[in-house]
Parts: structure tokens; sequence; C-alpha cells
């Protein structure tokens, strides 16, 4: 009994110590059924009969930082029944239920109402949609990670005060995940940058072989050119996170809602484009949405935009081209008086002007 | 003042301010030249003649390998990873110019598990054909640092994670040597099995495969695998208590050591039949043990 007591007295100790001294490093992730066993390996990888790269690798110390960490595999990949398993030729539904209960809810949690959101969108796809545009829908994983906490830095009220006061009822760790988790939502619309959203769209709408064989109209063919000609893709291109990228208008803040123009639940509809205009630029009326926001200055119907770009791009190669002439024009006159390239007795230009010389003799 | 030759008498700092902004012209001017002959922001007046130069130079092949390996961001959730610390490509052993740090791709249930060995492993710790008047050492081995000492990757866990260490030496594999079986246990004379990119056989070869023809070709594929056996060795041969590899003397851990050979890798290939394959291990003490309680 004796020796149970002391052995119970040093575990309890140890655990103390642990916590105090350990527990912010340590983020274990949600793993009982030993699955990184073969994933955690960094050239678990093959090479497929097409020529792919399949990467099962699972960095364990990127996944004990993300926000999937307290999920176990299985949650998501249910078809796994038996390790080793068997090759795996079903996808995740990221509308599964998983065993988590987030906080102030009874129901397991679950992607289904974004996931609901996103079939009904443009993306989501039709029974009757072609092979080829089914194949080319962009799914879940083809624009999110698994995405990993980050630092937030608070302005008004500092972090660690904020948190200090969640701490007196919540764990640290738990709690410390979900205020960043939280804020980092609150503060951006997404985790990617402008530049980065526009890329990420750009994939498929940039890339004209596709878009043709998906039949698009001209202006969607054109739609990742025109967007960069305009003033918000400039800015965006410069590094601006505030001019609107795709997202800002093609969305609204549940993000999956993506819908063509005709269809009247889309953000860039004819009763709802003033309203997401007005996100940014609060005095919008009827005549600033007519501002073409994917100009078309190619269109042969569009002859003053045309004339307008076609001057003023006259005017910006003309008057550098000219600054340039004329510097060569300078050049030639001081050679032709004499002057030479030297860097000589404090000079850029060295030597006797003919001019001169000439009067001298 | 009259008779003072204006132009001959500019001061330095004249001669500073007249670079700043000659080459801030010339940038300007490379910049709209650039814009007004290439990019496709602008009229890209010489666009057609880049289309037809690249067009001499273009391959599906290169196109689609791109794209595959730019989608692969896309096809993979858990933050494809970093790019790990690796050897440059010129570096690597002759095997990795044809079967990539993937070579395995045959048995589909342990293709990629097979594959995830290339990384403590050359291709010869477990291709090397076996010869009689040498035995086989093996060491870490790194062919950028001569007598690397590491800790390797993979040979101890962090006591407070639990996860694999990196170690100082992310490159090294454990690598095969010959040791002739007439010298003494102490003599450190050990001959390297592994075929490296810089002998001069194997620059003469890259130099000319483009040329050869397809019988030369497989002529000299050969020669490449004179000392290689195709089937490498069991799983049993390494995971096993009397390992080929000795654990401790290259650096492995207690715990790592009782992990590779006793508990979960082992209990693997023993309690699961269907993943222990008969044609790929005929020889092993389990398959044995296993038509036994059959």
């Amino acid at each position: 009994m004796e020796i149970s007591k002391k052995c119970i007295v040093l575990y309890v100790l140890w655990l103390g110590i642990n916590t105090l001294f350990f527990n912010d490093s340590l983020a274990v992730a949600a793993d009982k059924e030993n699955c990184l066993m073969c994933h955690k390996h960094r050239f678990n990888a093959r090479i497929d009969e097409n020529g792919r790269k399949r990467n099962y690798h699972v960095n364990e110390n990127l996944y004990s930082h993300s926000v999937h960490r307290n999920i176990s595999c299985r949650d998501c990949h249910t078809y796994i029944t038996k390790i080793p398993h068997d090759p795996v030729t079903l996808k995740v539904n990221c509308a599964n239920q998983c065993h988590i209960r987030p906080p102030f809810a009874q129901e397991k949690f679950s992607h289904r109402k974004i996931v609901d959101l996103y079939k009904n969108s443009v993306h989501g796809g039709k029974p009757e949609d072609s092979e080829i545009l089914q194949k080319a829908l962009p799914n879940c994983k083809f624009c999110h990670l698994n995405p990993l906490y980050s630092k937030i830095s608070e302005k008004r009220v500092s972090y660690k005060e904020t948190l200090a006061r969640c701490n007196n009822c919540h764990p640290q760790s738990g709690v410390e995940m979900a205020y960043k988790h939280i804020t980092h939502r609150l503060r951006k619309k997404t985790s990617r940058s402008s530049r980065e959203i526009v890329q990420l769209c750009g994939k498929c709408h940039g890339d004209k072989n596709l878009m043709q064989k998906l039949n698009v109209s001209k202006k969607a063919m054109d739609a990742v050119e025109s967007y960069n000609r305009s003033v918000h893709g400039k800015l965006v291109q410069l590094g601006s996170q505030k001019a609107a990228n795709c997202i800002n208008c093609h969305a609204s803040s549940a993000l999956h809602d993506i819908n063509k123009a005709d269809n009247p639940g889309s953000t860039i509809s004819k009763d709802k484009i003033m309203n997401t205009c007005r996100q940014c630029h609060k005095n919008t009326d009827e005549m600033f949405v007519d501002i073409a926001v994917h100009p078309d200055i190619t269109h042969a119907g569009n002859p003053i935009i045309k004339m307008i770009s076609l001057s003023l791009g006259l005017g910006m190669y003309g008057s550098v081209l000219a600054l340039v002439g004329l510097l060569l024009l300078e050049t030639v006159g001081r050679r032709k008086d004499g002057a030479r390239l030297v860097l000589k007795k404090g000079t850029t230009w060295y030597g006797k002007q003919k001019s001169v010389s000439g009067k001298k003799k | 003042m009259p008779g003072v030759k204006k132009r001959l008498a500019h001061p330095l700092l004249s001669y500073l301010l007249g670079l700043f902004f000659m080459v801030l012209t010339l940038i300007v001017f490379c910049g709209v030249i650039h814009h007004l002959a290439f990019s496709s922001h602008g009229p890209k007046l010489l666009g057609s003649f880049v289309e037809k130069y690249e067009a001499q130079t273009k391959s599906k092949i290169l196109d689609d390998s791109q794209k595959l390996l730019e989608m692969e961001k896309h096809n993979h959730f858990h933050n494809f990873p970093a790019e790990y610390p690796k050897l440059p490509e010129n570096m690597q052993p002759v095997c990795f110019i044809c079967h990539s740090d993937f070579p395995h791709s045959k048995n589909k249930r342990i293709r990629s598990l097979m594959n995830m060995h290339t990384q403590f492993f050359t291709c010869e710790t477990c291709h090397i054909k076996k010869r009689s008047d040498f035995k086989i050492v093996y060491k870490w081995h790194n062919p950028q640092k001569e007598n690397t000492k590491g800790p390797f990757f993979g040979t101890s866990y962090n006591p407070r994670t639990g996860r694999l260490l990196e170690g100082d030496d992310p490159i090294a594999k454990i690598t095969p040597f010959f040791k002739s079986i007439n010298s003494s246990q102490n003599s450190k004379e050990l001959i390297s099995v592994i075929q490296l990119q810089n002998t001069p056989f194997v620059k003469d070869y890259i130099k000319v495969s483009g040329k050869l023809s397809p019988e030369e070709r497989e002529g000299i594929k050969n020669k490449f695998h004179q000392k290689i056996k195709p089937k490498g060795h069991n799983c049993m041969d390494c995971h096993a208590q009397n390992s080929i590899l000795n654990f401790k003397q290259l650096g492995f851990s207690e715990n790592r050591i009782k992990y590779l050979r006793t508990l979960e890798i082992l209990g693997m290939l023993s309690q699961y039949e269907d993943f222990y394959l008969p044609e790929l291990f005929p020889d092993s003490p389990v398959q044995t043990n296993n038509k036994e309680t059959k």
C-alpha cells in the first residue's frame, strides 16, 4: 500500500511538471489507430500508371498543429476498415459527421451546410453535366489544405490578456486553438492572400484550353485576363489586400455560393450587384455598377474604350521613347562637339570642344 | 562666365545624379520595350516570334508533367510537405536517373511502403548481389559529407512528443560496403558498392545516351545491373531479432531498435495474412509459422 501511494504521488508530480513545463510545446495529433506508423514517412509515395505521383505522407508536426488535429483519420477516411488497408478508391466526404462536438452544440460536427452550399453553386455540378465538366469541377481539397493555426496579433486587447480570462475555466491548449480559429476568420474572408486567390481561380478559369473544351462564353473565356487588366487586378498584382479579388465579388460571406450572373442568388446578379459593390464603394449607384469590372478593351463594339486605351498606350510609350530619343540626340550632339565619355577631373564628359579649339587656332 | 567650357565643368555630384537618372531611364526603357514587345499585358508586338521559337522547344510530355506537378498541391489535403533537404540530382546514385526515389510499383499492397524505405536506404542496400570473397558492411553514408557522424533521421524518438527525431544529417542513407573476408576485424578498408554519377563510365553514358540505338542502350542497362539482384531483401531480413542490419552500430536508440525488431512492424507482418503475400516472401519464418497454425 505504502509503495503504491508513493507511486501515485510521484506520478501526479510528474504529470504536474510535464504540464507546467512542456504543455505548450506538446501538440499530439489524434492518431489512436497509429496510421502515422506508415504515413509519417515522407517517401511513402508512388508513381501511378498515369504518371501521377501519389503522396501518402502526412507530416506529423504539421498535422498536430492543424485544425483537424483532434479528428482521428477514420472520421474522414471512413472506408478504411482494416490496417493495413486495401488500395483506396473512394474519396473523403467532407459532409461526414465527425466525432467532435463543438461548444454550445449537441450535434456532432459536420461541414454539411457548406457542402450543401457548394453543391448548389456553379462548382457543385449537376447530374446532366458533361463528363469533361464533371472532371473539371473543383472538389473541396482543390482549394482547401488542412489549415494550420496561425498566430494572430491583437491590436486593441492583448492576445494573452484575452486568453487569460478564458483559461480560468477552459483548458489552455484547446481554448488557444479555438481563439485563433475564430479570430482568424473574423479578420479575413479567406486564408489565402488576394493574389493567391486570383492564382487559384486562374488555374482553371485562366486555362484557355480547358475553357474552350467547356464551351464557355467569350466573356468567361477572358475572365482572368480582363480582371488582370482592371484596376482591381492591377492593385492585387501590386500586393494590395484591399482591392477586390474573385471571392470578394463572386461569393457572399459563405464563400462557397459562387454562381453565374443569371442566377438570382448570385452576388453579381442584377438585384445584388449593388450591395456587392457597396462592400467597398459606399456610394455605389446605378451608374457605378455599369463600370466594367472585367474591361474588354479588344471588343470591337467598344470603340471609345478602345480609342482611349490606344491613346493612353501611345502617350505612355511615346513619352518614354521620346525621352530616350532626346538623350540619344544630346549624346550625339556632345560627341560631335568633341566631348568623350571619360570620367576625369570630376567631369562626366571630357575633351576639347571642336568649336572652342577651332577658334583658338 | 565667358570662355568657360560649361559642358566640361560638371562637378562629381552632377555625374552621380546623371548616372542615377540614366540607370533609371534605362530600366524604364527596358520595361517599356518588354511591355511593348513581349508582355501579355501589352500589345505583344513580337509575340508571334516568341511563339514560333517556343513551338520548336515545346514538349507535350514536359507540359503534362509540369501540370501534374502543379496539380499535386491540389491532390494532397494534408499540407503538401515543404521541400525536405535532399541530394542534388547529379549527386544521386545512378539508379535515380531511371527509377527515381519511388521505384516500386508492381505490388499494389506494399509498393508505397517499399518506396518509403528509400528515405533510409540506397537501392543497393536491398538489391546488391552478394560476393563470396566479401562480406557486406552497412554504414550511414552522405556523398556530400565524408565520415558523417549523425545523429541521423529516424534513429531515435523525441521523448516528449514521441515523434522521430530529425537528426543532424537528413541526407545520409544506410549504404552497403564490401569488406574483404580476409581483412582483420578492425580493418577500415571498405569498398563502396553504390554506382555514382561521377564515374567516367556514367558520365560518358549520360553524354551519349541520346545517340545510342535501343540495343546498345539495353546492353548498357545490363551493365549497370550486373551487380544488382532484381528482388531485394525480405522484410524479415531486417525487421527481426537477427536482423542483417546492426541497428545499434548504426546509431539507433534502444527503444527504436525494439520498435523496428519486435513491436508494430513485426506484428503487422505476422498478424495480417492479407498483407503477407506468399509470392513475395516465400522463405520467411513468419509464413512458415502461419502455415503451421493453419
